[in-house]
């Protein structure tokens, strides 16, 4: 029983980050060149079997990579990919795996937004899109989703557009996951470990923030108000990093109690990513309300990111009805 | 990274569920007093008897030379067995999780073999005796003196908050042995032994009505300068070593208890009509999102746990991170029983005890100290702030 990462696991955080600090600028848009880097490193197949031309590692190490992408708050669809060369892998569809694994083909995110609509985020320059709804787990292609509404979106690095839930219904499907409760909860993880690296971010900033800027001739970490928000920011993203890991653990071994411990690192892990990114703005004072700074970017992000796989409520309620650990 | 646990621990799981089976008291643990001293020793005692005692402490003590992951499971099995009391409330407590901890790193060979083992044996109760009224928050402060005259040093002053006093054989005690000296470098850890004479005791009552909290007034009592731990006026570091068990390890068990409430607390949901209502507690939106929540937070309050015990397995020490545990637990413990609470609706105006069958008001009470006593929130935040953090130090 350990839940520090190992020496391989830190090489692998160290060369992702150092990918992420060449190819990717907080708050800037996707950029093709980190998207073709992450190809090269084989993030899209790196929880996929080398049978299906993945990297062959689990869920645990994908975790980390999604931990990483979360802190430096890297918008694209990189979550949604990741799933769709898995439910394409599940089929499988070896060319559709191969075409997400190696970069060329990318898939948006499509959700149900209302009662008639479906939302997509990432839909521009995605050649399917994953759906995630009632009727299951499935690519389809993004131009058979007809005309989308384009909407302005909180998370403006995110282009969300709206479509019809008839054609997300009607549009023909690529390849559809047959058990999809298992790449759920996989998305439910992987939204988590996001969401816990956000909340790791914002807390390195509020605190490097603090130690910073001065006021009444001393760095405002000094004060116990700000010091305190600054505690309490890095206990919070504590308590989601370690049962993101614990969770990813459970359902790499196939424990029976693996859903329970995601729902709960994907409640804590969201609820901190949040909580986190709206302190780290009142951290900041006037500075960080402006468009300039970062700040924004992870309050925006975290709204996000708390509605993918699933609502904040949702998951409040797996967390209640799933089953506790023997 | 892994949830295994070794054939080893899964042996000891196995061997602490059948005989916990066997060997847990029915009986309820007597609220104060002699009676529930001798309950608590006898316990101890049992353990002992059975290896149960020192699962984490060296062979030579009397200990089992084991793992925290052991000890941890220990507790799990404790909490599963639905034990009528609480390790927390013990008044082995001190012995078991402070004093004996902080012997094992900073005491001499003749202060381990003279004390340890009776500990283990449930001979002794140990009790603390750090704050004083003029010395809370600001522990480095405090002025209960103690002057060297001879092999002795003769201890006058007050301590206070001291849990089980009037129960204790032995304590551990932060005096001032050089008052010139800048405030962290003139203190001293010392076991005074609570019948020596000049040690006067007087209960105060708390708000959730136990009696085992005491002050303690020193009159000219001798103590003998072997009892020192560490060496004269090296105390405050002997008190932080103690303080890291306290923070990092000492509320393992009751980290682990908090799950079992938690589960408890659903079960009286799933049974309970939401106050002022018909429906089930837990088909009402708002306390089933709260319940959904806190299990959430207890279940990483474990992954948290075993994060730590990672951590200590690696450096050693408890390191400050321990305050980021003490910290959530503590508010988490507060929260659960807020929720309770609510949950019982016009039931949370019976009061209950804190061991027994039905708990919660009398738990709820008690719940107030988790963020006071060992440090105040306030204080692990600034712990955590400026070791962990590195923000500076001033207030």
């Amino acid at each position: 029983m350990d839940l520090l990462p190992t020496a391989e696991q830190d090489e692998i955080v160290a060369t992702v980050r150092s990918v992420l600090a060449n190819h990717h600028t907080l708050g800037e848009p996707l950029n093709d060149s980190l998207w073709q880097a992450a190809a090269d490193q084989g993030w899209f197949g790196l929880g996929l079997d080398e049978s299906m031309g993945g990297v062959g590692y689990s869920i645990v190490e994908e975790a980390l990579l999604f931990t990483e992408l979360g802190r430096a708050a890297v918008p694209g669809p990189f979550l949604a990919t990741v799933i769709a060369a898995h439910v394409a892998a599940s089929e499988p569809n070896a060319a559709t795996v191969a075409a997400l694994v190696r970069g060329s083909d990318r898939a948006a995110m499509a959700e149900p937004f209302d009662a008639e609509r479906t939302s997509v985020l990432d839909g521009p320059g995605s050649t399917w899109s994953l759906i995630n709804d009632d009727d299951g787990l499935r690519l389809v292609a993004t131009d058979d989703l007809g005309p989308a509404d384009a909407t302005d979106a909180l998370d403006t690095l995110t282009p969300l557009a709206l479509v019809d839930q008839r054609a997300t219904a009607s549009a023909p499907v690529v390849v559809s996951a047959t058990d999809p409760e298992p790449l759920r909860l996989r998305a439910t993880l992987l939204v988590a470990a996001m969401a816990a690296g956000m909340a790791e971010a914002t807390a390195a900033q509020s605190v490097a923030y603090a130690l910073d800027r001065e006021q009444f001739g001393q760095p405002i970490g000094t004060f116990q108000a700000v010091k305190h928000r600054c505690t309490d920011m890095a206990t919070r993203a504590e308590v989601a990093v370690c049962q993101v890991r614990y969770a990813s653990l459970a359902l790499r071994d196939g424990l029976a109690e693996a859903p329970f411990h995601i729902h709960a690192a994907r409640v804590v892990a969201v609820r901190s990513a949040v909580e986190n990114a709206e302190v780290n703005v009142q951290n900041h004072g006037g500075i960080g309300f402006t468009w300039e700074h970062t700040a924004h970017r992870y309050v925006t992000r975290a709204r996000l990111l708390a509605n993918q796989f699933g609502t904040p409520n949702g998951h409040l309620a797996d967390m209640l009805s799933a089953t506790a650990p023997a | 990274m892994d949830l295994d646990f070794t054939p080893q621990e899964q042996v000891f799981r196995d061997e602490a569920r059948t005989w916990l089976a066997e060997h847990l008291p029915t009986e309820e643990r007597p609220p104060e007093g002699a009676e529930m001293r001798a309950f608590d020793l006898a316990w101890q005692r049992t353990l002992f008897d059975s290896g149960w005692a020192g699962i984490n402490w060296p062979t030579e003590y009397g200990g089992r030379g084991l793992t925290d992951i052991e000890q941890m499971i220990w507790y799990e099995e404790f909490a599963r067995a639905e034990p009528p009391f609480t390790l927390n409330n013990s008044c082995t407590f001190v012995g078991n999780n402070h004093g004996g901890p902080t012997l094992i790193a900073c005491g001499t060979d003749e202060q381990k073999s003279e004390h340890l083992p009776k500990i283990l044996r449930g001979e002794t109760v140990w009790c603390q005796g750090f704050s004083e009224p003029g010395s809370g928050s600001d522990l480095a402060s405090l002025s209960c003196k103690a002057i060297i005259d001879g092999d002795e040093l003769v201890v006058t002053g007050q301590k206070i908050w001291t849990s089980y006093a009037h129960v204790a054989d032995q304590q551990e005690l932060l005096v001032r042995t050089d008052p010139t000296a800048p405030k962290h470098k003139g203190i001293s850890w010392v076991i005074c032994d609570m019948t020596t004479p000049g040690i006067d005791i007087r209960p105060i009552v708390t708000m959730s009505h136990v009696t085992d909290f005491c002050e303690v007034f020193y009159d000219e009592v001798r103590i003998p300068l072997t009892n020192v731990v560490g060496q004269v006026n090296d105390g405050w570091r002997v008190s932080m070593t103690t303080l890291s068990f306290e923070r990092g390890t000492a509320f393992m068990a009751d980290q682990v208890e908090l799950a079992a409430v938690v589960e408890r607390l659903i079960e009286e949901a799933r049974h309970r009509p939401v106050p002022g209502g018909r429906r089930r507690a837990i088909d009402d939106d708002e306390f089933a999102r709260r319940l959904a929540t806190i299990r959430a937070e207890v279940t990483a309050l474990r992954a948290m746990t075993i994060t730590g015990i990672s951590r200590i397995r690696r450096s050693g020490m408890p390191g400050p991170e321990g305050s980021m545990i003490r910290l959530f637990h503590g508010e988490l413990h507060q929260r659960v029983y807020r929720l309770a609470l609510d949950l019982l609706g016009p039931g949370a105006m019976r009061r209950t005890g804190i061991d027994g069958d039905d708990t919660w008001t009398g738990a709820y009470l008690q719940s107030f100290a988790y963020t006071i006593g060992g440090g105040t929130s306030d204080i692990q935040r600034n712990i955590v702030g400026e070791r962990l953090l590195g923000l500076p130090r001033g207030r």
